[in-house]
Order: C-alpha cells, then structure tokens, then sequence
C-alpha cells in the first residue's frame, strides 16, 4: 500500500531549550524565548516557561501547540484541585500530575520536553525532569530541549553531585547561592546559543524563593 | 584544543561495536611527528589504516624534503586521502593537532570525505562531538597556559563522555 | 493522514488494522482515586471524569507508532537482574537512561518499591515501567484493604501481565521482574509487554542481560549467605556496565526477606571498577606512535 500523504505529520519541532537548578532554599528555571521551524525563526519573544501555582513553574520545549494544550491543562487541573482542596497544589503533587497528564498520551504522545522547578513543602528547591511520555525524576538539576546534550555536561561538570542511589547515602545538595546559580545559568545559555541554532534571542530566568517568584531576562545571541 | 604556544589533543579509550565494549585501552591519538598529532574517531579499521597510509606518505614526504610536514600540508595530504575516497568514504572523523616551527598551534577536523573546518579555539570529533561542543564553549578561554590547558581540556572531555554511551573508560591527553 | 483526538473518554475506538472487536482494555487503572466532588462535571467532563489514553484517528495505528517512536526516543538501555536463593529474593539494577547514545540520567531509580514486601524492577521504556508499576501499587494497596492480607507475587505479577496483555500490540515496551515475599515463600516471576509471565529462580532482562547471565550463572548456587548473594549480584550487575554501553551509573542491590525488602548497597560503577581491579602503579604507558602503528 502506499502512503498518500507521506510526508505529513502531526508534529512539528520549534525548539528551546529550558535549564533548572535547584538550591537548598530556593530553584532557578529558565529558558530561551525563541520559537522557530525548521531553519526560521517564528518569534523572538515567546515566553516558554508558565507558573502553574504558587510555587511551581514548568517550563516546555517542543513542538508550541502540544505545549500550549499541555498548560491549559494543566491550568484547569490546577483549578479543580483548588476548588476541591482550597489550597495550592504543591510541587511534588504537581510532578505526579505531569507525569500523568503526559502518559495518558501514551499512544499520541505530546511532543514537548518538560522541566518542573519549585519549591517542595520543606521550602527545599526541587527540580523534575520528563521525557515525552511521562517518565519523571527528581534531581538537583536538568536540562531539556535542543541545546541540552550542549549544557547537560557542562553542568554535570559544575554541580555533579553524589548519586541518590549510593548506598551509604551522601549529601546531595547543589553547593551554589542563588546568585552564582543564575549566573551559570546564564554562562550555560550564552554557550549553548552559540552552536544550537533553535536556541537564541533572550534568556528568560524565573527564580522561586521563599520571598516568591521574580523575573529576569538576559539579552543572547540573534543570528 | 588550543593554548598560549601550545595544543592540548584528547579521547577516550573505549573501543566498542554499537553497545558492546571490546577494549578500554584503545589508543585513538596518533603520533606524526613530534609535534604533530592525529586523533582519529569512527570505525576502528579506517582508522589504523587511514593512520598507516598518512605515516607512509608522511616517510616519504621526509625522505624528499628531509624536514617534518608542516600541520597545514598535513591537513591537506589528510583531506587530500579522503576525499579519494568520496564515494567508498573511511568511516573516521579525524581531528589534527600541530605546532608550527613558531610554535604557532594549528588544529583542525575534517569529516569523513575530507572538507576541512579549521578553527581558532577548539575542535571535536566523535559520538560525544555535541556534548563535547557544549561544555568546550563554556569552558574555553583563549591563551591558557599548559597546566591551566591540560585542567581544561581533561575536565571537557571527563563531563562530555560522562553523558555518552558510546564514549568512556578514562582519556588519554596530550599537551604540546 | 487526518490525525484528531478522539473526544470520547473511553475506548472505543479501534484502529481498523487491530482485529479485536472483543478485546476489552482494562482501564480501570486510570481512574482518578480520590472522589471528585463539586459540580465540575457538567463544566468540563473531559477534565473530571476518569481519563483515559487518547488515540490518534489514523487509519494506520501502526504506522502512526513507528513514526511517533522515531521522533519521540523513549528512555532503554538497562541491566537488570534477580534471583532467588536460600534466604529469600536478591534483585539488582544498574541506573542509567538512554536516549540513542546520549545519557538522558544517570540517576534513575530501576528499582521499584511497590510495597514494603514486593519490588519490581524495569527495563524497556521509563515511562511505561514507571506508570503501570504505580497503577500495580495502587492495586496491591487495594487488594490489600479488600481481603485483609497481602497480595501474592503470583497475584500481582499476574495483574500486571493482563494489564500489558490487553495493551498487547500497541507498542508498549516493558521487561519487568516481580520479586517480593508472600505466605508461600519468596516468590520471583518475569514479566513482559508481550505478554509472557514466567515463574523462575534466576532473570536478568536488559541490554546488558547477556553479560550479567554470565557471571550469575557461573557463580550461582541456592545455599548463599545473603552477603554472598548481594555480592553476587553486584558483581554481575558490575560486569554488566563494563560490557554494555547502555548500562551504567550506579548498581543498587536490594534484599527481600520475610521482614520485606531492605537496600544493602548502592555503589558507583566507576568506584566498583577499581574495587574489583585496583590500579596497579608498575603499568607503563604504552608508547602512542607505535599502537595504532602496529
């Protein structure tokens, strides 16, 4: 048999790249804003990272439009469980939602590659990191997206810490202050804008502390 | 990678075929002449061979001009092999690192049919070559001296192999 | 190729190339667990009601999962293994994800607790171990609050092999072992997405599974002290990721006895390495012209 439309598909890559680290009491996400397709750029300023409640933020790279459907609903999940429990989900109960939300897509897959930063109910910096179906991790710190086979190593390199698993079980948390940890950020991104061409334009960070949420935005590489 | 009046060259040792690892002792970098070095990614049997015919062609240029190639024409004998081989290409990415009779530094990699790409700072070359890319940029500063270099270098090449399967088992390093 | 999410929340829809008209899909595992109150219902059915898997209307369900396959690479490479021996079940993994040949973790838990009593251990894609052996927690828990007592190995290894039984064909891919201690002794059994459920004494399952067979095999016997039995493992788990790119980070090795499962020991391969085979200082460096050269 053969094909009529073969080269259609239902799913496009607009890039970004997303970086999330997190810190003994606070956790710092950030992404590019740029949005492209294939070798053009759709929009040099697309925010790519939402808040989905008080202390939790995700941010999403990928194909936009599975992204876009992904926060939406995620949001009115958020909005249920507001109703029904009158509180703020929390982060790790956030996570959970995500890895669900994302697997009963199993079968048709959103195409979009996630980081989930926040602050746990010990007011502890905590960071989760997804692949397309669901399968989800608490770590220190994550990369996904276009540029991330670019940062991951360099961070590995600059916060490695001892492995959850060993046995003597090690102190694991990220040595960096909030300030020296948005500065790596922004060392990684500006690398890694210089060879990923989906990565680029400006720098959006979103630093989530026990004072709250702030913004902040670093100018990159255009070309 | 390059330095103040000199080079740094490194790889990993791990020889495999696909996820099977045959050896982790393998010697990837290749000597030309004393300063001059050859790494050589890709398929294991291209390489010793692409390797024998650049030290047959490197004797013969020394027995005619009684000197050691300089890196340029080294780089060109290399793309000049490979390109022979344009349709039946070696499977092998080859990076060349030399210093010049003013211990200027040359590096360069090539791909498998032989387009040169020459670069000021750093190159790389292999299954680990993005990974590699990302943490080269971040750390690369120019005019490092030999031991500041060496930290540099050994530090990419350890967190770039960490993330790739097909790369590992410790590196060999290089400084010139 | 006209691809719509079905709006249906339930399945009923079939890919034309499936001939399973009678095949039921048992999605009881998908329902939300906590009761839902409100009248958010009739607001938005999509968001409260159980959900379940979306399909894509495609006339080639089978294509459409090789194609989505390629573009989104799931989370393989593993060793994984398991025994029994005189003092109950011995179960061991390495920890690393991989996506083609970039380490996507090198962190991941393989072990997973479903209760105090029972682990499971995956190998195949993250996401499809890491969910359906949370929806076979969810069942052991409720079984548990049902009857009174503790489910058997039998019993829940069998759960999950119909659950991946029903799901047959649509391309799930998990190697999973189920290890635990029940009223009948310790209780091993293999599970996959094919739908084979084995009952044994000895598994690995994995991409460094061949590696791991070989020093299990040679070095096993059932009359094993437990710290003889955890070295074991952990040596085959070792050899294993030297051998097998795919396999590496950190091998954890867990007991299950009559008190339940404990972790005896989680050890960076890397360290591991030079534990077996300490460095020896006389080795001379090998002269870099002549190797290559010769």
């Amino acid at each position: 048999m053969t094909k009529q439309h073969p080269a259609w598909s239902p799913y496009d890559n607009n890039g970004g790249t997303c970086v999330a680290i997190a810190g003994a009491d606070y956790c710092v996400t950030a992404a590019d804003t740029r949005m492209s397709t294939g070798y053009s750029i759709l929009s040099r300023d697309y925010s790519k990272i939402i808040k989905l409640a008080d202390k939790c933020v995700m941010a999403s790279s990928g194909f936009q439009a599975d992204v876009k459907a992904l926060q939406k609903l995620l949001a009115a999940r958020h909005l249920i469980y507001q109703h029904q429990h009158n509180k703020q989900m929390s982060c790790p109960a956030m996570g959970q939602l995500l890895s669900n939300t994302l697997y009963y897509k199993r079968f048709f897959p959103y195409y979009s590659f996630n980081v989930l930063g926040g602050l746990d109910n010990e007011g502890k910096g905590c960071v989760y990191t997804y692949d397309a179906v669901g399968s989800y991790e608490r770590v220190g710190y994550s990369s996904q997206g276009s540029g991330s086979t670019l940062i991951m190593p360099f961070l590995d390199n600059q916060l490695k810490s001892p492995s959850p698993l060993l046995l003597p079980a090690q102190d694991a948390v990220t040595p960096l202050s909030e300030a020296e940890a948005v500065d790596l950020v922004k060392t990684c991104f500006a690398s890694a804008t210089e060879r990923d061409i989906y990565t680029g334009d400006k720098l959006e960070i979103v630093v989530l502390n026990k004072d709250g949420i702030h913004r902040e935005y670093m100018e990159l590489r255009k070309d | 990678m390059v330095g103040k009046n000199c080079f740094a060259i490194a790889s990993d040792r791990r020889l495999g075929v696909q996820l099977q690892t045959i050896a982790t002792d393998f010697q990837r970098i290749s000597k030309i002449h004393d300063r001059l070095f050859i790494g050589l990614s890709g398929l294991a049997t291209d390489s010793q061979t692409l390797y024998q015919r650049l030290v047959f062609r490197h004797k013969l240029y020394q027995l005619r001009e009684e000197r050691d190639m300089k890196p340029e024409t080294f780089a060109s004998l290399v793309s000049a092999l490979l390109y022979e081989k344009r349709f039946g290409p070696y499977f092998c990415q080859p990076v060349i690192a030399g210093l010049s009779d003013e211990d200027k530094p040359f590096i360069c990699t090539m791909d498998s049919i032989g387009a040169k790409e020459l670069a000021k700072d750093f190159v790389v070359a292999g299954t680990a070559g993005e990974s590699l890319y990302g943490a080269c940029e971040a750390m690369f500063k120019p005019d490092m001296e030999p031991d500041e270099l060496f930290e540099t270098v050994s530090q990419a090449l350890l967190s770039s192999v960490d993330r790739d399967c097909l790369s590992g088992w410790g590196g060999h390093v290089y400084i010139v | 190729m006209p691809i719509l999410l079905l709006p249906s929340t339930n399945f009923k829809f079939f890919p034309p190339k499936l001939k399973c008209v009678d095949m039921k899909l048992d999605t009881s595992g998908l329902e939300s667990t906590s009761p839902f109150f409100g009248s958010g219902d009739e607001l938005c059915p999509e968001l409260s009601a159980a959900p379940s898997f979306s399909l894509p209307l495609s006339t080639d369900f089978d294509e459409f999962q090789k194609d989505t396959k390629a573009t989104l690479k799931h989370a393989k490479g593993t060793t994984t293994l398991a025994f029994i021996f005189k003092e109950g079940v011995m179960v061991a993994a390495d920890s690393r994800a991989s996506m083609g040949g970039y380490i996507s973790s090198q962190s991941v838990k393989k072990i997973i607790e479903i209760n105090p009593y029972m682990l499971g251990t995956m190998a195949g894609g993250a996401a499809d171990c890491q969910f359906w052996h949370r929806n076979l927690g969810i069942k052991c828990r409720l079984h548990e609050l049902a009857n009174k007592r503790r489910i058997s190995v039998t019993g829940a290894s069998k759960l999950l092999a119909n659950i991946l039984y029903s799901y047959r064909g649509m391309g799930l891919s998990v190697g999973t072992m189920i290890a635990g201690w029940d009223e009948t002794g310790p209780g091993l059994y293999y599970v996959d997405s094919e739908g084979g459920r084995l009952k044994g004494t000895r598994f690995s399952v994995g991409s460094g599974s061949p590696y791991a067979y070989g020093v299990l095999d040679s070095g096993y016997k059932f009359d094993m002290s437990v710290e003889e039995a955890a070295e074991l493992a952990r040596r085959a788990i070792y050899h294993a990721t030297f051998r097998d790119a795919a396999s590496g980070g950190v091998a954890s090795v867990y007991y299950v006895g009559p008190n339940g499962w404990k972790k005896l020991s989680g050890d960076d391969v890397g360290e591991l390495h030079y534990h077996y085979y300490p460095v020896t200082p006389s080795t001379v460096e090998q002269e870099m012209a002549e190797v290559a050269g010769a």
